[in-house]
């Protein structure tokens, strides 16, 4: 559309749009300041906007006790993140192989991880924490390694058994999870896996399958298949040609997908609470603090809430377009 | 690429679908037709249709039903209106602008729903931001009830929903040719009549896809539902989903739970196969 340029329209146009981000952003930052308030300033019937910040909520949340150098540790914490990520950021400007540097900072990140609860007493939300790490960091790899294969096939095999195959996804897709959750209980207790990262992992990739192949078969489309069968004729065969050729200019695809099946394992409730018993991830943690049988639950809950959302929204700082690019490539094409 | 090699590099896949999604779905029809609770979880009791009869006989799955229709009609228009009117508005500022916009916008659609939900609640609290509010403007109490409740989901629904339909909308206005919009000016279209004879047809495929969706996660949710019913279960406030999975977990009747399941999917089924048949259609004529 033409922009319109009658100062009055665009006075109300800015308004409207910012009203409309006041009312996305609101219960975010409402709950931000209530989790830095002490519980006689949470508890306030006339919400309070000055007050004395304090980060009790999150060190009783985190924290079994407060170690006695605390400061220092943090510090030193915050300092080793902000050297790690800068690593990611340099990455491709250092003359070093970037999956090296990629590699070093997984290992980095996971040593640090493993390393904390030596050092400090933390409290059971560490666990969750870990817990959901690691359910979305395997939900992400193998949902992405079986259906890169099946988007390429699906996207570059034109017989019936491909259209079978998607239409019977694209079903699945849509149906309530409910249906086919409640069995995975059944099977759970019959094959003695409840409370199990595998068996989560391993639901969570099968439900996430359907959305992942129709997004991967979207972007492989978009590369031309004249590209791997110049690469056959130069002696590859199908799987060298889509290794070597293919999958290095399908990262923004890969990242894109990843980055749903992220949201979505991470995200996930219902499969969490109804497959766990003690290995709780995050989301089924903090629904237990709207319990409220503690006093604190309400700055408690609001301690966890943030803490759950920062990680996510650190991700998606980075990677934001492919955020964009992933809500929309389905849609465009329509 | 030929058949065999597709199935090579697709088996991994199929695979796993069939063993976690098909055969699932067989054996909920099949726990859907027998006494199941936790005693007996080994040892299923076939008793035919009875777990289905006792679903329809039971008033409160008809009020999950009710309510699950009333989210349905609140949430799926509001998000598409909202979605189109804010991606209009967007669409008219510069392009710096438009990126941070689009940041603050996408948070909603980021944050964990369960999380989502409990910062909508600490809004609601006795001494959320929001009660303060209502209790300035309108000089009465906000007090927790079943409309309460209901509404709150209702409300956190649209918040959730809505980022989807934005973006969507938004990446389709920028498909529209410019072309087309000058020809109308020249010839003196006024901006309503653009809106209603250039921009609504060209977005009429993209309208469907976003309902579509819309409808299904609208009609599946279950998170921010369970999590608020859970919290006040005497409101009432279940959708079919969170009323099944109480059935299942907390009552303990896994075999009518699986009943109530396959009832649902019979539901969903009005939207969906006319939809797939359509993409079935599309997909053969394009290969």
């Amino acid at each position: 559309m033409e922009k319109i340029k009658n100062p009055i329209g665009r006075f109300f146009i800015h308004l409207s749009l910012i009203l409309f981000a006041i009312y996305s952003i609101v219960p975010f930052m409402w709950t931000l300041l209530q989790s830095f308030k002490n519980l006689k300033d949470a508890n306030s019937r006339t919400p309070k906007f000055i007050f004395t910040p304090t980060w009790d909520n999150y060190t009783d949340l985190w924290l079994r006790e407060i170690p006695e150098n605390g400061a220092t540790i943090a510090y030193f914490l915050l300092l080793t993140v902000v050297l790690l990520i800068s690593l990611l950021l340099v990455a491709k400007h250092l003359p070093i192989r970037d999956g090296y540097i990629y590699s070093f900072v997984f290992v980095g990140f996971v040593t640090l991880l493993w390393g904390i609860p030596q050092f400090i007493e933390v409290a059971k939300f560490y666990d969750y924490f870990i817990n959901t790490l690691i359910i979305t960091v395997g939900t992400v790899t193998v949902s992405l390694s079986i259906g890169a294969l099946a988007g390429y096939g699906l996207a570059r095999y034109a017989g019936m058994a491909s259209v079978i195959v998607l239409i019977a996804a694209l079903g699945f897709r849509a149906l309530p999870r409910l249906a086919f959750v409640l069995p995975y209980y059944w099977i759970g207790s019959a094959l003695n896996l409840l409370d199990t990262h595998l068996l989560v992992i391993l639901t969570l990739v099968a439900v996430n399958q359907p959305f992942t192949i129709w997004m991967l078969r979207s972007f492989f489309m978009e590369i031309p298949g004249e590209l791997e069968e110049a690469a056959m004729v130069d002696g590859c065969n199908r799987l060298t040609a889509f290794t070597k050729v293919i999958m290095p200019i399908m990262w923004p695809g890969i990242i894109s997908t990843g980055l749903f099946s992220l949201l979505l394992a991470y995200n996930e409730f219902l499969l969490v609470r109804l497959l766990t018993q003690t290995n709780w991830t995050l989301p089924v943690a903090i629904s237990r603090f709207t319990g409220g049988e503690d006093p604190r639950h309400l700055t408690l809950a609001a301690a966890s809430a943030i803490s759950a959302t920062i990680p996510i929204m650190l991700v998606i700082l980075f990677f934001q377009k492919n955020l964009v690019k992933g809500l929309t490539a389905g849609a465009v094409k329509g | 690429m030929k058949r065999n090699t597709f199935f090579r590099f697709a088996s991994p896949s199929i695979i796993i679908m069939t063993l976690l999604m098909v055969i699932p779905l067989f054996m909920a029809i099949w726990l859907g037709m027998n006494y199941v609770t936790y005693n007996n979880i080994t040892s299923p009791q076939f008793i035919g249709l009875e777990n289905y009869k006792d679903v329809l006989d039971d008033p409160r799955f008809w009020q999950s039903f009710q309510f699950t229709g009333q989210y349905l009609l609140f949430v799926v228009p509001t998000t598409m209106l909202v979605g189109f009117t804010v991606a209009m508005l967007l669409d008219q500022v510069s392009k710096f602008t438009r990126g941070i916009y689009l940041s603050i916008f996408l948070l909603p659609f980021i944050i964990v729903p369960v999380v989502g939900t409990l910062m909508f609640k600490q809004l609601f609290e006795p001494s959320g931001l929001f009660t303060w509010l209502y209790q300035t403007i309108l000089d009465t109490k906000f007090r927790y009830n079943e409309n309460s409740v209901k509404t709150l989901i209702m409300l956190y629904g649209l918040w959730y929903i809505a980022p989807f339909a934005l973006v969507t909308y938004f990446a389709g206005l920028q498909t529209l040719s410019k072309d087309q919009i000058e020809a109308a000016s020249i010839d003196g279209a006024t901006t309503w009549q653009k809106i209603r004879y250039i921009i609504i047809p060209h977005l009429r495929s993209l309208t469907i896809l976003i309902m579509l969706m819309s409808i299904m996660d609208a009609y599946r949710v279950f998170d921010s539902v369970f999590v608020l019913s859970e919290m006040n279960p005497i409101y009432k406030a279940d959708t079919m989903m969170t009323y099944t999975f109480q059935t299942a977990v907390t009552v303990q009747r896994l075999g009518k739970a699986n009943a109530m399941a396959i009832l649902t999917i019979v539901g969903i089924m009005i939207v969906l196969i006319p939809n797939l048949i359509q993409s079935y259609k599309q997909q053969v004529e394009e290969r």
